[in-house]
């Protein structure tokens, strides 16, 4: 079908018919702006235009108002070659004037006159007429609007000067088409509506309009505004289904009988036709089917679309076009052959989805997110096919089958003569294939194909599942791909290749599970235990089987049958696994899909000491239905990080790390304190911070592998507790879990493993922060505490246990070993100093680790009778039950008092003075006595009879006097020393009824007076102060002895007494009895003076032997000389001199 | 008027799913599933403008059967309802007012204080409403 503009011509029409073929091969040479009304933008436009002698004919029509615009002269012409005044006076210009008038009368102004000049009338300028005709006719008609009348010079005549005339020529009629279009679609499109409006009036017919507002829609197809065309076809598509669906089938569209005819033939679209517009002349001359009528629509808009360029509309729009076409045929009841409209569907589907393919980049998604759910539509319809014509596997086609095939491949058309791609070349941009790339089979033949046998079927079944598998991943609609997966692998089922098929369902399930879709993914698992079962695969099998008992959105009785067939596959599994070289960790199962952990807590005391048992309870919900029996069930923990490298985790850069350890509870905010500092390094400002953690997409894929189906990872199960061969009742369980904690550390649970014969159940995570705990060790020890000890008394002292992480024995005890002289028992009221035992065992009763216990013990020490007060030296050993050696421990103690001796005496008599010194203790004496065991040797009691016990304290003394008479006949030879014992008792005022005794040893040297001394001043008893008196020295010799040679020194205080003269002498005492010695002293003071001392010394002369050169001197014992006048006091008067 | 109704919380999960047939839910249950990915992708393409908060998705796919609506709220809960292809009579400013009305019911269902948000909602009031709301005359 030709659309061409129609320009008619009239007046000289021959010279016209000479000029056409010119004008009509320059029209469309160049383009010409279109200026359009209604602002619309301006557009450039090549057109085409074909011509016809003028008729009245289509005017007439015109001005009824029952005119279309593609048959519409767009264009008159009046053409003359009148160069003659005169002429165009008398003929010519009453013609035009007619011709306009003729035009005037039908409305049409779209008019031009045109003067062919073929008389050079530049030639003969000199006799120029002064208006030429062109003037003339300009004048007459062209008063408005003279752009309409035009001159050119004849082509034929004038080669070279006519082309600018020319050019101008074709311009002009370009420009007066353009503008005749404006006026003229403003008028049709008028026209339309008007019909438009009475589309339910009696007897209006669709058809008619459809034909109308299509050639306006080809005038813009023409006019190069596809978009416009497509809005007609839209408009025409829309009222059809509006006609249609809703107001029915009833008198007043009587049109609609024409659609109603059977649909004997049911091809599909077909996008490469060669004659576009052969389903035009049918619709217009014969009618066609609803089908056909549909099929053309859509292929009209599918041209344009693709003439625009917008190849992904028309896959969008495919699939509402066979949805709503289908809804249509129900709705007005059309008969047609079971399967017909499958076939057609598969057939349209194919089609646009070969065009798709062919001009389509693959990166160009938006067609390809349309293309998908196509060739699934294709897929189910051929599946529908298939079925109706017994070609799904497994059956074999009946006759009846095989006679439907007939008539549907009959009704599927033949596919239109092959052409080579004369209607994709439209577009420039189709992608080049490949050459070895097969042309592809048009869409009937590929369906007649698939139909005819059932392996072609299922040859193109699987390759458009696969495609559209493939599309829906290339698009990311990953369910969608799994929901064609699912489909797939049921056929693979049916083609009896489970092994195929199950990579589908898995696939689905873990799209299914990482959603949680529990009713869908239940539903796969069935599928996929059926695969299993056909593939004997029994591993595998047994684990669908239990997690299929573990749906809780399936019913009861499917769930216990799937429970048993568990429970039987897994008996059978021992035989066949070892058989089996199964891969790895094949035998791990989700153990969340089976069990809920609830709840983990440690039941031991914190914390746990190390090689105790670590007790965990856990609470475990079975979702089985009946019972079953875990042979172990292991949980096992890891060693946590410690808080500190989290927290350093969590501190950002600006951010000093926070002392504040940060816990690693998932539900804690990540609040940050964020110091920002100044160049200087000083502090700008200083804000706390909650960095949340970026809000997911609102549909983000959570990644397919994110959750899968198999638990990869089995955790480190070196440290576990576990409990054996537990029955788990559906429901909660409370698991006692054990283990001996062997390895010290803070512990956290990772994972839980259930043991059912060769499965093993893991967790991928628990579900909520695992508790953690703690296993220690502390190294047991034993202490003594105390302070100062006192020896002689009952002291306090504590031992101090601490048990650590040591488990004690019910038994322990711990052995103090005291040293010599040292007891021990633990604390009691008793005053019976015979419970301490310087072994002491303490028994540790019910002691438990970690337990601090102090024993309050009391130690005693005796006394030692020794005079000097030094620091007495014990130790304790202590045995405890966790060490093997003993230990040591130093202990000292200070004297309560001390005892000392002086021995006194008066010419020849002897006494005994024991000094009692108190010192830290405050005690009570009594009792004191002396005991001398050598005869001839007795202490003589002075002291008076106390009947108080005498209280003594620090720095407080003690004094006891006693005489010692030795008896004459015993020689001093033969008592060098006399040993004297001194024995005391004391108690302290605590307990001032338990009485203790001290004794001290004192040894009596030299206690015999061997010299006696006698001063005496002259005059007697009455000095005077600074007179010189004369003291007499009297040396007598009181027993035998063999010191002859003697020095005296007087000694005295040299504010007191001078000592005129010499104040020392050596003496001989040998063979004499006495010695007496006079010197002259002087008092230096007044009052009453002691009389000076005189020291009496051994002198041995020097000289005698070499070693001696010198004299040498040595004092005295106390007890052998006895200075009879020591003490005496010398009174002074003043001198009479002075008294003067 | 609707075949099927299902609030589908943020982490893609169903809280809420509801069949006017129960004999069809398995397969309307794949297909509100499979309808997520084209909620996916709107929401994708709308991520360039967030100003323009459209929370109703429109027209996500539809089946010889099925034409399936989707809308998602701010808080990424996302409505699926499944419509009669059918019925023609049905405007798209129905199907805006059941999502309207929904949105509403759900609000109203997980204002409940004792409704922990995730769980799927078991509200029978929530129920009763969204019955009424598929089958046209709420």
């Amino acid at each position: 079908m030709q659309i061409k503009p129609i320009i008619t011509y009239s007046g000289s029409c021959p010279l016209f018919r000479s000029l056409e073929s010119q004008i009509l091969n320059a029209i469309p040479l160049d383009t010409c702006e279109w200026r359009r009304t209604f602002q619309r933008p301006t557009k450039h436009v090549r057109l085409e235009a074909q011509t016809q002698q003028f008729n009245v004919a289509p005017l007439e029509k015109y001005k009824q108002g029952d005119w279309s615009i593609l048959e519409h002269p767009i264009l008159h012409i009046f053409v003359t070659e009148c160069n003659d005044i005169d002429t165009y006076k008398a003929t010519i210009r009453e013609e035009i004037d007619a011709w306009l008038k003729v035009l005037n009368s039908y409305g049409i102004s779209d008019w031009m006159i045109l003067l062919v000049e073929t008389l050079d009338m530049r030639k003969t300028k000199n006799f120029m007429p002064r208006t030429t005709v062109l003037d003339k006719i300009r004048l007459d008609f062209g008063s408005k609007n003279d752009d309409r009348c035009i001159s050119v010079l004849n082509p034929a005549k004038f080669e070279q000067k006519s082309t600018e005339s020319f050019r101008c020529l074709v311009q002009r009629i370009r420009f007066l088409m353009l503008t005749s279009y404006n006026r003229n679609i403003v008028k049709y499109e008028e026209m339309i509506r008007g019909k438009r409006e009475k589309r339910n009036h009696e007897g209006w017919d669709y058809r008619q309009y459809f034909f109308m507002q299509e050639d306006l829609a080809l005038i813009f197809e023409k006019l190069e505004l596809p978009t416009e065309a497509l809005i007609q076809y839209d408009e025409l598509d829309a009222m059809f289904s509006q006609f249609i669906t809703l107001t029915g089938f009833n008198e007043k569209q009587q049109w609609l009988g024409h659609f109603k005819r059977p649909l004997s033939a049911f091809h599909g679209i077909c996008l490469t036709r060669l004659d576009r517009f052969e389903m035009r002349e049918k619709i217009r001359e014969e009618g066609v089917s609803l089908l056909e009528f549909r099929n053309y629509l859509f292929e009209r808009q599918a041209y344009l679309l693709l003439t625009s360029n917008d190849i992904p509309e028309i896959a969008k729009r495919l699939l509402n076009f066979l949805f709503s076409t289908l809804r249509e045929v129900e709705f007005i009841k059309l008969e047609c052959q079971e399967g017909a409209l499958c076939c057609w569907e598969f057939v349209c589907a194919l089609e646009v989805l070969q065009l798709c393919e062919q001009a389509m980049e693959p990166n160009e998604v938006t067609c390809f997110q349309h293309c998908a759910p196509i060739w699934n539509l294709a897929k189910d319809k051929l599946y529908e096919l298939g079925k109706l014509c017994g070609l799904l596997p497994g059956c074999t086609p009946t006759s009846e089958q095989l006679h439907i095939v007939v008539q549907l491949s009959s009704g599927i058309g033949d596919a239109p003569p092959d052409q080579p791609q004369q209607f994709l070349q439209a577009t420039p941009h189709l992608r080049d294939r490949s050459p070895n790339r097969k042309p592809k089979k048009s869409a009937a033949q590929q369906l007649k194909e698939a139909l005819g046998s059932n392996q072609a079927f299922q040859k193109l079944y699987l390759e458009l599942a696969e495609l559209a598998i493939s599309t829906y991943k290339h698009v990311e609609r990953l369910r969608s791909a799994r929901l064609v997966g699912l489909d797939l692998g049921n056929f693979y089922c049916a083609l009896n290749e489970p092994h195929k098929a199950v990579g589908f369902f898995t696939d689905l399930l873990r799209e299914l599970k990482a959603e949680n879709w529990h009713m869908l993914s239940s539903q796969t698992l069935l599928e996929l235990a059926n695969c299993y079962r056909k593939m004997g695969d029994s591993l595998a099998y047994t684990k669908t089987c239990s997690s299929i008992s573990c749906c809780v959105e399936l019913e009861t009785l499917v769930r216990t049958f799937y429970f048993d067939e568990f429970l039987k596959s897994m008996k059978t599994l021992k035989t066949t696994l070892s058989a089996q070289p199964s891969s790895e960790n094949a035998n791990f199962c989700v153990l969340e899909d089976h069990f809920r952990i609830l709840d983990i807590e440690v039941l031991n005391q914190k914390p746990i000491i190390q090689d105790d048992q670590v007790l965990v309870q856990l609470k475990l919900e079975s979702l089985y239905p009946r019972s079953v029996v875990a042979e172990t069930i292991k949980l096992c923990y890891e060693l946590q990080a410690t808080p500190l490298e989290l927290a350093m985790e969590n501190v950002s850069l600006t951010a000093t790390p926070s002392a504040q350890k940060v816990k690693e509870s998932t539900s804690r905010l990540k609040v940050e304190l964020q110091l920002v500092y100044k160049q200087d390094n000083r502090l700008h400002s200083a804000s706390v911070a909650c960095d949340m953690p970026k809000s997911k997409q609102p549909v983000r894929r959570t990644s397919s592998t994110k959750r899968k189906l198999l638990p990869s990872v089995q955790g480190d199960f070196t440290n576990f507790v576990q409990a054996e061969n537990i029955a788990l009742q559906p429901g909660v369980n409370c698991i006692e879990l054990k283990a001996k904690a062997t390895r010290v550390g803070n512990w956290q649970f990772k994972q839980l493993c259930v043991s059912m014969s060769s499965l093993e159940f893991l967790s991928e995570q628990l579900p909520f922060a695992a508790p953690c705990f703690e296993i220690s060790t502390k190294p047991a020890s034993a202490t003594l505490e105390f302070k100062t000890l006192i020896a002689g008394i009952v002291q306090p002292i504590s031992l101090n246990v601490s048990g650590g992480s040591f488990i004690f024995p019910a038994d322990a005890k711990i052995t103090l070993r005291c040293s010599k002289n040292l007891r021990l028992r633990q604390a009691q009221d008793t005053h019976d100093d015979a419970s301490f035992e310087s072994l002491l065992q303490v028994p540790l009763l019910h002691f438990k680790s970690f337990e601090e216990r102090n024993i309050p013990l009391e130690v005693l020490t005796d006394m030692p009778g020794r005079k000097v007060s030094k620091h007495h030296e014990h130790h304790i050993a202590l045995s405890c039950p966790w060490a093997r050696s003993e230990l040591q421990i130093p202990i000292e103690f200070q004297p309560a008092m001390e005892a000392t001796c002086r021995l006194h005496t008066c010419g020849t008599q002897k006494f005994l003075q024991v000094i009692m010194k108190g010192l830290d203790a405050h005690l009570l004496l009594h009792h004191a006595k002396v005991k001398c065991d050598v005869p001839g040797v007795q202490l003589l009691d002075l002291n008076p009879m106390p009947q108080q016990p005498i209280e003594i304290y620090k720095s407080l003394t003690v004094t006891y006097l006693y005489e010692i008479q030795v008896e004459p006949l015993k020689t001093e030879h033969e008592l060098p020393i006399v040993k004297v014992h001194f024995v005391i008792k004391y108690a302290t005022l605590t307990q001032p009824e338990v009485w203790r005794s001290y004794g001290c040893a004192f040894d009596l040297v030299d206690y015999r007076t061997l010299f006696k001394l006698q001063a005496q001043l002259e005059p007697n008893e009455l000095c005077r102060l600074r007179t010189v008196c004369n003291m007499n020295l009297k040396i007598s010799k009181v027993h035998e002895n063999p010191y002859t040679d003697l020095m005296y020194e007087v000694l005295n205080d040299q504010n007191l007494w001078a000592v005129c003269g010499r104040s020392a002498g050596v003496v001989s005492m040998k063979d004499v009895d006495s010695h007496s010695i006079s010197l002259d002293v002087m008092p230096l003071s007044t009052g009453f003076l002691p009389m000076p001392s005189i020291r009496l010394s051994k002198y041995t002369a020097g000289g005698k032997t070499k070693a001696d050169a010198h004299s040498k001197v040595h004092p005295f014992p106390p007890g052998q000389v006895y200075n009879s006048t020591k003490s005496m006091q010398i009174h002074v008067i003043a001198s009479v001199a002075e008294n003067q | 008027m609707a075949f099927c109704v299902a609030v589908i919380g943020k982490d893609n999960a169903p809280m809420y799913l509801t069949t006017a047939d129960m004999e069809q839910e398995l397969d309307l249950q794949y297909h509100v599933h499979a309808a997520l990915d084209v909620v996916e992708e709107k929401c994708l393409i709308g991520k360039g403008a967030p100003e323009s908060k459209e929370l109703y998705l429109g027209l996500l796919y539809s089946t010889e059967n099925h034409k399936i609506y989707g809308f998602v709220t701010n808080s990424r809960v996302k409505f699926i309802v499944v419509i009669d292809s059918s019925n023609v009579a049905l405007r798209e400013n129905e199907v805006r007012a059941i999502f309207r009305n929904l949105h509403i019911l759900y609000t109203d269902a997980v204002c409940n204080p004792f409704y922990i948000p995730g769980e799927s909602l078991t509200s029978k009031k929530f129920d009763r409403a969204v019955q009424k709301l598929m089958s046209g005359n709420a």
